[in-house]
């Protein structure tokens, strides 16, 4: 079977990691990129890549390509996927689908009357640790999963401290509130909740969320989400921008058993020797490398992705209810520092 | 020979406020009675907030603002100030690191210096000529307040209060100056003079962070940072930029402390020993050697 003729809208962090392991898959051609930024097309060139559109409108005219990987800033999920699958693209779209559930559902409109497959980035399905814990779920393994807690914390958008590189700027649409739709609850919390949907099943019975402000942000850089399933598991999901330590883990607590299975990191210098010793910068295990490569075969072999728009549309809709739900708590002024800590 | 005020205390506003008070009345320090514009220059470094050692706690800005206000006046005009850098813009490092919420409070006002009216200067150091834009804020304040922190930094080996008025600089893309950074920073000392330093060490960037709540205060920026530099298991005398800026007649790096025993903290600094440093300039060439090797492999 001919390979898919890929292309990627969009060359920011998550766009140059797509770029790499798209020129790396054997079932697909990576044959054009569309960005801004003069920089990143000359990259894309200079990999090999024969197209390069500084408009992304123009790409999606582009007859020799099949099928699109929108890695924009947030708000402009939506105007790119819907263009995408009006012009026969198949589309794999970057999370959160979208910032809100009305652009999630104008976007599943669309595709509903398209006949093109489309695909939500929640790598997490594919790494081997949290697929595993899917079968041993599903098994009975754990007995009944009374409580699971799914935390997802890190620096998020800001550079690490400690990285021994120097900080990078934070793009502006990050700490705009209309523009990335929300805060840590979508960049970070939307992967854990799509996880436990995925472990528990879509039907729910309550969702509140208790969102924190450390940065003083008009959004949550912190928080909890707690998801009563109909199964009746209760998930807890603990996300937040304030740690310089990642952590990213899955806890089953069961009448039968217990497991904890964590995301090792990816980021450290032994990590990247490694992984550039054993065949350049891809990490062809990783969890991104092989959604998109899944993604290509449910295009080759015209199977229905998985996690697909309609579930992404029902995370953006469990966000939506977690902060509509929100426990309300006092915010401490600034003034309270004269009874503040350690006394 | 100048002095340098070392006080113990802890995050606990109301002790840390009376701390700061004991670390000024132990050097003697009067505010002139002539003092009506008053700039604070904290340090805001990146958007990492006061629990990471990186970067001034605003409790403790505030807690200077207080005793402006109690031993000056309550009318006296306070700014503080920062300036846009390479990867930090002031508009949300005040908000993240909670400046602008502690500011509504005690009714003072933010700068950021980068947008503030300027005039030009010139100024050598070393027999080489810098030209930088002094701000108006700077400029027309009668007491510049310098509001450091103690870590350590690639290249200047330790920042304190001399680096701080580097973030007076309102040029944002500071990261030019880097390959001659002990020269510029002294050069901006030359030009924008601190009146006092008031370190706040109570959570301190060594090899880690640490609680060791640690106040300094000296009206000399070169002792202040001779100091921290010892504190932090540094000869001073290898500290490029403190040793320039002593030549530069802008302070003294001999002092004597009063106060709390300097040993205190220097066993309680956590210090980088010869290994870790070795390992940390390994990984950062390293890591630059890294990203040049990710495109050449990408290519092949």
């Amino acid at each position: 079977m001919e390979r898919v003729r890929v292309s990627i809208i969009g060359l920011g962090g998550i766009g140059k990691v797509h770029l790499h392991n798209a020129l790396d898959l054997d079932n697909a051609n990576l044959v054009a990129v569309a960005d801004k930024s003069k920089k990143s097309r000359f990259l894309a060139a200079k990999l090999g890549v024969k197209k390069q559109y500084s408009d992304y409108g123009e790409l999606l005219q582009d007859p020799e390509i099949d099928c699109v990987l929108i890695c924009l800033p947030t708000f402009l999920h939506a105007e790119a996927a819907i263009e995408a699958v009006k012009q026969g693209k198949h589309v794999f779209v970057e999370k959160p689908l979208a910032r809100n559930v009305e652009e999630g559902k104008r976007i599943l409109a669309e595709s509903s009357k398209n006949s093109v497959k489309t695909m939500i980035g929640y790598p997490l399905h594919f790494e081997p640790g949290f697929r595993g814990l899917k079968s041993q779920i599903d098994s009975g393994r754990f007995g009944d999963v009374v409580i699971s807690c799914a935390t997802n914390v890190s620096s998020g958008p800001f550079s690490h401290r400690a990285s021994n590189s120097i900080p990078q700027p934070v793009p502006s649409w990050w700490l705009n509130k209309e523009l990335a739709g929300g805060g840590a609850l979508m960049d970070l919390g939307s992967h854990m909740i799509n996880l436990l949907c995925w472990y528990f099943g879509s039907e729910i019975d309550s969702v509140d969320a208790v969102l924190g402000h450390r940065y003083n942000l008009d959004f949550e850089d912190y928080g909890l989400a707690r998801i009563r399933f109909r199964t009746g598991t209760l998930g807890v999901v603990n996300f937040g921008w304030f740690s310089q330590t990642a952590e990213l883990k899955v806890e089953i607590l069961g009448t039968i058993d217990n497991k904890c299975v964590r995301k090792k990191s990816e980021g450290s210098f032994p990590t990247k020797i490694i992984q550039i010793l054993k065949g350049g910068v891809v990490n062809k295990s990783s969890g991104l490398y092989n959604e998109l490569k899944y993604f290509i075969d449910c295009i080759r072999y015209d199977l229905d992705p998985y996690p697909s728009v309609q579930q992404g549309l029902r995370d953006l809709e469990i966000i939506s209810r977690a902060y509509r739900n929100q426990v309300q708590k006092k915010e401490s002024s600034f003034g309270n520092c004269e009874s503040s800590e350690n006394k | 020979m100048a002095t340098v005020s070392l006080v113990r205390t802890n995050s606990n506003y109301s002790n840390m406020k009376k701390a700061i008070q004991d670390s000024l009345d132990l050097i003697d320090f009067r505010f002139g009675e002539k003092t009506e514009k008053v700039a604070i220059k904290p340090n805001m470094c990146y958007y990492w907030d006061y629990s990471t050692g990186m970067t001034t706690d605003p409790k403790f800005v505030a807690a200077v603002v207080g005793i402006i206000r109690e031993r000056l006046s309550q009318d006296v005009q306070i700014s503080i100030v920062e300036s846009d850098a390479s990867a930090m813009k002031c508009r949300y490092a005040f908000k993240i690191l909670g400046y602008e919420k502690m500011v509504k409070e005690k009714n003072v006002s933010l700068v950021n210096l980068t947008l503030d009216r300027k005039e030009n200067v010139e100024v050598k150091v070393d027999n080489r000529s810098y030209g930088f834009e002094i701000p108006d804020t700077i400029r027309n304040s009668d007491l510049l307040l310098n509001i450091p922190k103690i870590k350590y930094m690639t290249g200047v080996k330790i920042s304190c209060a001399l680096k701080n008025i580097f973030g007076c600089n309102p040029y944002p893309k500071k990261f030019r100056y880097h390959p001659d950074l002990d020269r510029v920073i002294v050069a901006l000392n030359k030009v924008m003079k601190s009146d006092l330093c008031i370190v706040d060490g109570i959570v301190v960037s060594g090899q880690y962070p640490t609680k060791l709540g640690l106040i300094m205060a000296s009206k000399d920026p070169v002792a202040i940072d001779s100091m921290a530099a010892e504190i932090a298991g540094i000869n001073p005398k290898h500290v490029r930029h403190v040793m320039l800026a002593q030549m530069e007649g802008i302070g003294k790096m001999a002092c004597k402390n009063v106060g709390e025993n300097l040993e205190y903290f220097t066993e309680r600094f956590p210090r980088k020993n010869a290994k870790q440093e070795a390992r940390e300039t390994i990984l950062s060439f390293g890591a630059a050697m890294l990203e040049k090797l990710h495109l050449i492999f990408s290519v092949i």
